[in-house]
């Protein structure tokens, strides 16, 4: 199968979080960007939204590459720089995962 | 037609939960470790540990991707034993816990994803009056149970702005296989001490059980126990 690519990530959460934005009413989430802080004091998103985010990314995942992943995996939750913090991070996590040798 | 994941639903209160869902129309996908052999045309069997997470990962993935959602998941399955705690091998309360509370556990995380993404769900978790009367000689059963009362709350809170319910109901004695193996003196001793001198018999467990999704109340965390005690 050939390696999901990384700006294919990035454009996943990012069209995920927009959509999100509308459901949440909160429009900012349209104009994330790589950067785009997913938790804390600076993120438009709760805990929750995080968690609802995490969920329909990985049905996301499935639909685009056929291939159920779960993003909050062991590694992830391990990691010193959490995969969760920004966009950008989520997304080198997400490439890593999906193009990981199924187990 | 609504989807249910059933566990458990080989035999017993889970058969019957099972049996009462599709009776009603539902759609039942059962999960259960040993062989399913009784049918129907809109019973789905899986052959499921649910205390192996990567099993139940791939068994409700095939849910989805032959009913395309789900609605309710009813965490059934379970395993008892009755010993004095301090003659409770380790092995017994770590086997307990990984059925009964871990087994909730797995399935509870992988439908609840599912769930959230549908923004709509109702879980409903088995426990037993067993963990309000804190049950003499069955620590280990009664522990694994506490746990998933536990496990129940925390649930609620946090996927109820999702629009997922999660709610516990906790049974006394009921006539099936788990049962058997005890003593009728203990039985009836137990019946009194929860108001329910006749027992319980499985079409009542069913129905106590179905007011969750028959009379889905609007709330979510709730622990109700079939009958009365102080």
């Amino acid at each position: 199968m050939a390696s999901f690519p990384r700006d294919a990530a990035v454009r996943l959460v990012l069209t995920r979080l927009a959509l999100l934005g509308q459901e949440l009413g909160k429009p900012a989430l349209a104009q994330a960007d790589e950067q785009t802080r997913l938790f804390g004091e600076a993120s438009p998103l709760d805990s929750i939204g995080l968690v609802t985010l995490m969920a329909d990314l990985e049905e996301d995942l499935y639909k685009a590459t056929g291939r159920r992943v779960t993003i909050a995996d062991e590694r992830a939750m391990s990691r010193l720089t959490s995969p969760f913090r920004r966009v950008g991070l989520l997304a080198d996590h997400i490439v890593e995962i999906v193009n990981a040798p199924a187990p | 037609m609504p989807i249910a994941i059933v566990t458990g639903s080989s035999r017993g209160l889970g058969r019957a939960l099972a049996e009462a869902l599709l009776a009603e129309g539902w759609t039942v996908h059962g999960f259960a470790r040993s062989a399913q052999t009784w049918t129907h045309p809109h019973f789905h069997p899986h052959a499921v540990d649910v205390g192996d997470e990567a099993v139940v990962t791939a068994a409700v993935a095939a849910v989805l991707a032959a009913s395309g959602r789900v609605d309710l998941l009813i965490n059934n399955a379970g395993a008892a034993s009755m010993n004095a705690l301090l003659l409770t091998p380790a092995a017994t309360a770590a086997a307990l816990m990984r059925v009964n509370y871990l087994g909730a556990w797995h399935c509870l995380q992988a439908v609840g994803k599912a769930m959230v993404r549908q923004r709509a769900g109702l879980v409903v978790n088995l426990t037993t009056v067993a963990v309000p009367l804190a049950l003499s000689g069955e620590a280990a059963y009664v522990a694994s149970k506490a746990a998933v009362e536990a496990l129940t709350k925390v649930a609620a809170a946090e996927l109820q702005p999702q629009g997922v319910r999660v709610h516990a109901v906790g049974l006394g004695p009921v006539a099936t296989d788990l049962t058997r193996a005890v003593g009728a003196d203990k039985l009836a001793a137990l019946n009194q001490r929860i108001g329910r001198p006749h027992g319980t018999s499985l079409a009542e467990a069913v129905d106590f059980i179905a007011q969750a999704w028959r009379s889905p109340a609007a709330d979510t965390g709730s622990i109700r126990y079939l009958g009365s005690f102080s």
